[in-house]
């Protein structure tokens, strides 16, 4: 459009020396180039004003989607963040004279001492801002590099944050909440699926941005890689776990965006071993009467851990149910089950004689009793 | 039913783990219903049905282990307790006697008993239970044997 109207100054210019011309015609011309140079201006102002709008629309629409919302969220916090660049540059004029990462910085710490009034956080902004943009400008190309660092910078800084447990929910507030305490929307779609979308969007979406986001927004976008870290702390929080997946976030970012192998050697020996949390003895002891066969076949004769008939596990009432003297061991839903067909054990086919009760009358064995008692318990 | 389902199911891994345990026994379920299932014995040593191979048939209900497993001969077998024609097997574990701490695998066992140790008291094939009764052991044991060779064994050219 702009191009257009450029063009149109020249074509007005030679026409008139040609035809013969009155000085009221000259005077409208000259009126004319200016109104066409009022009109670029205008258009001008219009097409920014449009590009402005087409923004904030698609920065209202984002959230919506749930698949996007992550970069949504992430133009969003570049959006605000070009704000508060724009207003910290109006409140300092005198100060800073060109928008530089430091006026990011001091943005970024007014806004967070502000929201959050916490003194250890702004500082922390800092340390990884001061680390990002110089890996940012010296290896543009490689955003991965960059991120390592960030990412190492942040984990240094979360590593000793994290290792103060008092200190784990209020820093981890602290960094979602100065970033995100304009947006409540974003912030909790970001909890919803950070999981998600972390590796996808930690090897893809920063390298993209990176690449063709303008210069204004690459000197914003030290600020909003620090938001997406600090992101993280707060969800991890919020899934109880916060030290390991946070270095594990981190430490995701490097190479292929994907967590560690079990036997990786970079793998931090603090992390927890996912083997060793599956063969967890509260796990394993659970299961193992119907998931290990050889667990419960091992122990199955002194103690059967699932019972023979329907495979199901048994619980404590169960196992201290004990029906018969033959020593077989169902639980009492099978029980009940043959009480109501045969009446006979499985084990020694002999008939229950109306059930433990009456067992428990002829013999006085401390096993029967217990096992009157319990299913008492259970009836009633 | 759901019990019935998780209790084949893991006779299936029980199988499947002790596939070489019992050389005598091969169990193998139906692909595509865990109700139907499929075993191979052995007929067992000095007895008329050896070397031979014989078929069973299982058909689970759906009150297992409540209820016995339907178990019939494939195979056809000269046995004074299995029916010549249908492979129906007179086995009093698989009537009456039957116990829900049995297993699949444990009534193919009773089934290869069963074989060793016929019963001609109560015969499904009358023919076979009247030699026995009468006596004629060398008569049960060469037709028993005959059909072993015709039917349980690999054809040879």
């Amino acid at each position: 459009m702009r191009n257009l109207e450029m063009a149109f100054v020249p074509l007005d210019l030679p026409r008139p020396p040609m035809v013969l011309v009155g000085a009221a015609e000259f005077m409208a011309m000259g009126f004319r180039k200016i109104s066409v140079a009022r009109k670029a201006i205008s258009t001008a102002m219009v097409s920014d004003s449009i590009a402005n709008a087409s923004i904030s629309i698609a920065a209202k629409d984002f959230p919506r989607k749930k698949r996007a919302n992550r970069s949504a969220k992430l133009k969003q916090c570049k959006l605000d963040a070009r704000r508060e660049q724009w207003l910290s540059q109006v409140k300092n004029k005198g100060c800073k004279g060109e928008p530089d990462a430091s006026v990011v910085v001091d943005a970024h710490n007014q806004r967070g001492q502000s929201i959050e009034n916490l003194e250890i956080m702004p500082r922390e902004d800092m340390k990884v801002e001061s680390v990002h943009p110089y890996s940012d400008l010296d290896s543009p190309s490689n955003s991965p590099t960059s991120h390592t660092s960030i990412a190492l910078g942040s984990s240094t800084v979360s590593g000793t944050n994290f290792s103060g447990s008092s200190g784990d929910s209020s820093s981890g507030s602290s960094w979602s909440g100065s970033v995100t305490g304009e947006d409540e929307e974003g912030d909790d779609e970001c909890l919803d699926d950070w999981e998600a979308v972390a590796d996808a969007l930690a090897a893809t979406n920063d390298k993209k941005e990176q690449h063709t986001n303008s210069s204004l927004e690459e000197h914003i976008h030290p600020i909003d890689s620090p938001p997406e870290l600090a992101h993280r702390p707060a969800s991890q929080i919020v899934t109880l776990c916060p030290k390991p997946e946070c270095v594990e976030k981190v430490q995701m970012v490097p190479p292929t965006g994907r967590a560690w192998k079990p036997d990786d050697t970079f793998r931090p020996q603090s992390l927890p071993n996912l083997s060793k949390q599956f063969s967890f003895p509260m796990n394993s002891g659970r299961h193992y009467g119907c998931g290990g066969v050889t667990w419960g076949s091992n122990n199955a004769p002194s103690l059967p851990s699932s019972c023979p008939i329907c495979c199901e596990d048994l619980d404590f009432t169960d196992s201290t149910f004990l029906p018969c003297l033959c020593g077989f061991r169902l639980c009492l839903f099978c029980h009940k089950r043959i009480l109501e067909e045969d009446g006979r054990c499985p084990g020694c086919r002999k008939q229950y004689n109306g059930g433990p009760i009456v067992g428990e009358a002829t013999l006085d064995g401390g096993g029967l009793r217990l096992a009157r008692s319990c299913s008492m318990v259970t009836r009633s | 039913m759901q019990a019935s389902r998780a209790r084949l199911f893991k006779e299936y891994k029980e199988v499947q783990r002790e596939k070489t345990a019992d050389p005598d026994i091969q169990l193998v379920c139906d692909d595509s219903n865990i109700f139907k299932w499929n075993a191979l014995v052995k007929g067992p040593s000095e007895t008329p049905y050896e070397g031979g191979i014989f078929q069973l048939a299982f058909s689970v209900p759906e009150q297992y282990p409540l209820q016995p497993p339907q178990v019939r001969f494939l195979t056809k077998i000269f046995h004074p307790n299995v029916h010549f024609k249908t492979g129906e097997i007179c086995l009093d574990i698989l009537k009456n006697a039957w116990s829900p701490a049995w297993t699949l695998q444990s009534v193919c066992r009773a089934i290869i008993a069963l074989m060793a140790h016929p019963e001609p008291d109560s015969p499904l094939n009358c023919d076979s239970g009247n030699l026995l009764r009468s006596g004629d052991i060398r008569g049960f044991q060469s037709m028993a044997r005959m059909y072993t060779k015709l039917a349980a064994m690999p054809k040879k050219s």
